[in-house]
């Protein structure tokens, strides 16, 4: 205890007392001195020996601090020192280390916090790890994997369900809005009453929507988004209560949503009930999506078969459609596909942002291996001064943790310029890909993306702080005897060295193939005929006249007609056309269609179903391979005819002349008869195959479509100006019309590609770094090597050795690093390359070409930074490189 | 080999010190160490330089306490007295060391 305090007394008085013991030190090898010199030594004699007794001065002093204060105090100290003094000695050395870091870690802290505010981060809504969304697959319909949910389906589930403690049925729409004159399209999210309390929103002002609201016909209420609440309002406290007028309906404003609240992908700015009606529910009207909360601890599964339960009660409780029997319902093959609502946000999304995670990963290993190059060069340049030191009596546990310490404090502080870096990269993320990235909200430098690049950078750090420990902590001799000298040029010198060379541009590698075969991916998917013709020049815009604004079903149709005719008058227009939805669109519609001459048990295989005006594949520049087109006079007389694809007219009848004239329909008898053949169109994606498509004109004696796209085709498409001519167009026939979705055929296209594109823009610029980073390797261990061997290659000169022989000496060395590294790269790539299989298009994952042309240039590069040095190196005057002491 | 050097055993040099300084009254650093290296009779190869630190950590004990003074060549130089809670130290040290070598005696010569 005393000694405790004692201890803590001397820590104040560190000065005074190291001062003490060096008088003390001297007085006492004075004495010795003295008394060896008395016993009949020399002065100088008797000095040294008097040393040698006393063993290590530095030493003795250092023991004397450990003893006396707190050793890791005074150590922390030392190394800050030491840390300081290594910066100001080298300060170039530090700057390109940290920079190098921070393009590592900057470039995986990006990526990472994307991956986190997508992939990981819960959705905003409490225990998200409970909310499901609800799907069918109904392979009668050819919907694939997330097929929606009907009113039937809701009720019967809300009713019977075990394992769900609630569930909602949702919808998004666009409707129109009028405030000040000139009506405005805002998308709706129409939801059941229930769906909002199960996800734990609460209203900001006011009230959500409740049972009574959620009624067929209850009164008209509206509850707002809260950036509709301050765009449109200003945020004003007394919006509740007023009334808003939703298409050409007054609505009154019941409730604020939060600032928080976000719905999956859309960007909703009204929230309206669906007021489903129970009584007149029938078992079709497939068009909404399910979500729901379970009870806590119930697993997808036990919810998959509660619902496989449910499906035969549906049927039960519901009347089926009229014209359908309960053999063709059976057939719709309806099975449940309950799954996380949070795959609803992330979709396929997942797997690439994982393979650029690990694409960033490889940048950062390259500037890892970077780093430990330059700190083993710095290490050794100081292996003399090591020596020294620990000749001296120095701790070795002293010496690596200076050499650790160095490295941790360049690591974070090349972290900390990563992070911003990173933060830099992750707001151009967010501009140059909203469309590619859901969730960009959530997405930034949080504290979680915070900790692990804090890891990420300790562990780096102390990693390649390591190297020179391990290959200069121990004594070494040989330094001590060369002086300050670099050691013997030994074969296996460099190979410390080498193998991150090698490393790094098999990792470069990689890098440059993924990035390649991805680029090829975007010209395949760019040159691939999507079956439309100059999607630049054709402008696309919906209209939607609900029965609020034409309440006479029969005039819809007429409207529609008038408005294309009105269009077609818009200077500069070539040709309009319009259909229910638009290649590569979210919304597409599938149902059962059967073939009169190939009768099949049950409904047959779902398929992709357009309703189509006149003018349509016109428009789109669509060819009509055999056959003729829907006109409005089919239209108008309600003419059962059809058109379809060339596949689908293939797959049945081999060649599309002999389709005409057979007789197709979505119901069997009611028959439409096939009177044209259109191109096959890339309706799913540019890198996804035509699908089959049936073309029926847009209205018939059953249904007709009150929200239709207009493609119009003139060289002014995507111009401003134009768009208000068009505008002012439909507003000719019914001024309470809004456009929506305004947007060019070659828009649509590349929000298509996003993913691709976005995908190739990432890993161009990863891919860019590792090269750069690559070739500064390969550069620095050249010119390192190259001045190591000058007094070498002056001797060789000297003894008539020619430039061109120093070149190509210096060259092999450089070649057969890069070839080596290539060598692995290609196995390393053989392995990885499939992975990114999933994204690829046109090419296949070990594409030669690719292969071959990226290992080439890399290796060519490689050489050109080897041949720098060695043509330097070759050029050297003998004299000089042999006087250079080295 | 009759000149052979032992180390001196670890944790004994703080005895060594007391049992000098107790012996020989107060001494300098030089003196101290030389003095235990004749009562060996330079058969303890003491490092000289290890000295200081065990000093330091008898002073923080209060065993030893340190004054200057002038050595016989009239040199400025620290003087080392042991304390009365040193000497008691000592005792104690001294005691246990008796028993531990006397054990240790007995196993050696037991087993012999």
């Amino acid at each position: 205890m005393r000694a405790l305090f004692a201890r803590l007394i001397d820590t104040f008085r560190r000065r005074t007392l190291d001062r003490e013991l060096e008088q003390e030190i001297a007085t006492h090898l004075d004495l010795a001195a003295a008394d060896m010199q008395a016993r009949g030594m020399n002065a100088e004699a008797a000095q040294r020996a008097a040393l040698r007794h006393f063993g290590g001065v530095a030493r003795a002093q250092e023991t004397d601090r450990e003893v006396r204060g707190f050793a890791a105090l005074d150590a922390v100290q030392a190394i800050a020192r030491s840390v300081q003094r290594g910066f100001r000695r080298n300060p170039g050395t530090t700057v390109v280390v940290i920079v190098t870091l921070a393009l590592g870690i900057g470039a995986t802290t990006a990526v990472f916090s994307v991956v986190n505010g997508v992939l990981l981060k819960p959705l905003p809504f409490p225990e998200a790890a409970r909310l499901v969304a609800l799907y069918h697959r109904l392979p009668g319909f050819g919907s694939g994997d997330t097929g929606p949910q009907s009113p039937a389906t809701y009720f019967t589930y809300r009713d019977q369900g075990r394992v769900f403690e609630d569930l909602g049925l949702w919808t998004t729409a666009n409707v129109s809005v009028s405030r000040t004159g000139e009506p405005e399209e805002v998308q709706a999210l129409r939801l059941t009453e229930g769906t909002l309390p199960l996800l734990g929103v609460h209203a900001h002002r006011g009230r959500l929507i409740q049972k009574e609201d959620d009624v067929d016909g209850a009164p008209n209420r509206v509850v707002l988004t809260h950036g509709y609440w301050q765009r449109s309002f200003g945020g004003t406290e007394d919006v509740i209560g007023q009334s808003l007028t939703i298409n050409t309906a007054p609505y009154e404003i019941i409730g604020v949503l939060p600032a928080s609240f976000r719905w999956l992908n859309t960007t909703p700015d009204v929230v309206l009930p669906l007021r489903l009606a129970r009584t007149t529910t029938v078992g079709g009207n497939f068009g909404f999506r399910g979500v729901g909360r379970l009870k806590p601890g119930v697993t997808i599964a036990q919810a998959n078969d509660d619902i496989a339960r449910m499906i035969p009660l549906v049927t039960e409780q519901f009347p089926l459609d009229t014209g359908v029997t309960p053999e063709m319902w059976k057939s719709i093959g309806m099975t449940p596909n309950v799954r996380p609502l949070s795959e609803d946000v992330t979709g396929n999304l997942s797997r690439p942002l994982w393979i650029l995670l690990g694409m960033a990963v490889i940048v950062l290993l390259i500037a890892w291996t970077n780093v430990a190059n330059l700190l083993l060069v710095r290490a050794e340049a100081r292996q003399g001064e090591l020596a020294v030191r620990q000749a001296l009596g120095a701790d070795r546990r002293r010496i690596a943790g200076e050499l650790l310490s160095e490295s941790v404090t360049m690591g974070l502080a090349g972290g900390a310029l990563g992070v911003v870096c990173a933060a830099v990269g992750v707001a151009l993320l967010q501009r140059m890909a909203p469309t590619a990235l859901p969730r960009a909200a959530d997405i930034g430098i949080d504290v979680i993306v915070l900790l692990v690049t804090l890891t990420v950078s300790i562990v780096a750090s102390l990693l390649f702080g390591l190297l020179p420990v391990l290959k200069f902590g121990a004594p070494n001799i040989a330094a001590l005897k060369e002086a300050g000298r670099s050691t013997s040029d030994a074969p296996g010198r460099h190979r410390t060295r080498n193998a991150l060379v090698v490393t790094q541009i098999a990792l470069a590698l990689v890098l440059l193939i993924v990035s390649g075969l991805m680029g090829r991916t975007f010209v395949a998917m760019r040159q691939v005929a999507p079956g439309y013709a100059g999607p630049a020049e054709v402008q696309t815009f919906s209209i939607a006249l609900p029965v609020a604004v034409v309440r006479d079903p029969t005039r819809v149709t007429p409207i529609y007609e008038q408005i294309a005719e009105r269009l077609t008058q818009v200077p500069g227009v070539a040709t309009v056309g319009l259909a229910n939805n638009l290649p590569m669109d979210a919304s597409q519609v599938f149902g059962p269609v059967f073939v009169e001459d190939h009768p099949v048990e049950g409904a047959g295989p779902g398929r992709r179903v357009k309703s189509i005006g006149a003018g349509y594949l016109e428009a789109m520049g669509t060819p009509i391979v055999a056959g003729r087109t829907i006109t409005w006079t089919d239209i108008r007389q309600l003419t059962p005819v059809a058109l379809v694809s060339e596949n689908f007219a293939r797959e049945y009848w081999q060649e599309p002349t002999r389709a005409l004239g057979k007789r197709i329909g979505g119901l069997p008898g009611k028959w439409y008869e096939i009177v044209g053949v259109a191109g096959n169109v890339r309706e799913v994606g540019l890198n996804q195959p035509a699908p089959t498509v049936v073309f029926m004109p847009m209205a018939n004696r059953d249904f007709m479509l009150r929200t239709m796209s207009y493609v119009v085709r003139s060289n002014r498409a995507g111009s401003p100006g134009f768009l208000r001519e068009l505008q002012q167009a439909v507003w000719s026939v019914n001024p309470n019309v809004p456009l929506a979705k305004p947007r060019t055929l070659e828009e649509i296209q590349a929000a298509s590609m996003s993913q691709t594109s976005f995908a190739l823009v990432m890993l161009a610029v990863a891919a860019c770094v590792a090269l750069l980073l690559a070739l500064v390797g390969v550069y620095s261990v050249v010119s390192y090597i190259a001045a190591g061997r000058t007094h070498e290659i002056g001797i060789r000169m000297a003894l008539g050795a020619q430039g061109r022989d120093v070149r190509a000496l210096l060259l092999r060395h450089g070649l057969s690093l890069s070839l080596v590294g290539v060598a692995v790269g290609i196995g390393a790539a053989l392995l990885v390359t499939p992975v990114t299989s999933q994204l690829l298009y046109g090419v296949g994952p070990m594409d030669p070409l690719t292969y071959g042309a990226v290992a080439i240039a890399l290796g060519a590069v490689t050489v050109l930074a080897s041949y720098l040095p060695a043509r330097r190196a070759a050029r050297a005057q003998p004299l000089r490189s042999l006087r250079s002491t080295p | 080999m009759a000149q052979e050097r032992t180390d001196v055993l670890y944790g004994t040099l703080a005895l060594l010190i007391l049992k000098t300084l107790d012996s020989m009254g107060p001494l300098h650093g030089y003196a101290l160490a030389r003095r235990i290296e004749q009562i060996s009779k330079d058969q303890i190869a003491l490092n000289q330089g290890t000295l200081y630190p065990a000093l330091r950590k008898l002073q923080h004990n209060a065993w030893i306490s340190a004054k200057e003074g002038e050595t016989d060549t009239g040199r400025q130089a620290k003087f080392y007295a042991i304390t009365k809670s040193g000497r008691a130290q000592l005792e104690a040290e001294t005691a246990n060391w008796d028993r531990a070598t006397s054990i240790v005696a007995r196993f050696v010569k037991g087993l012999s």
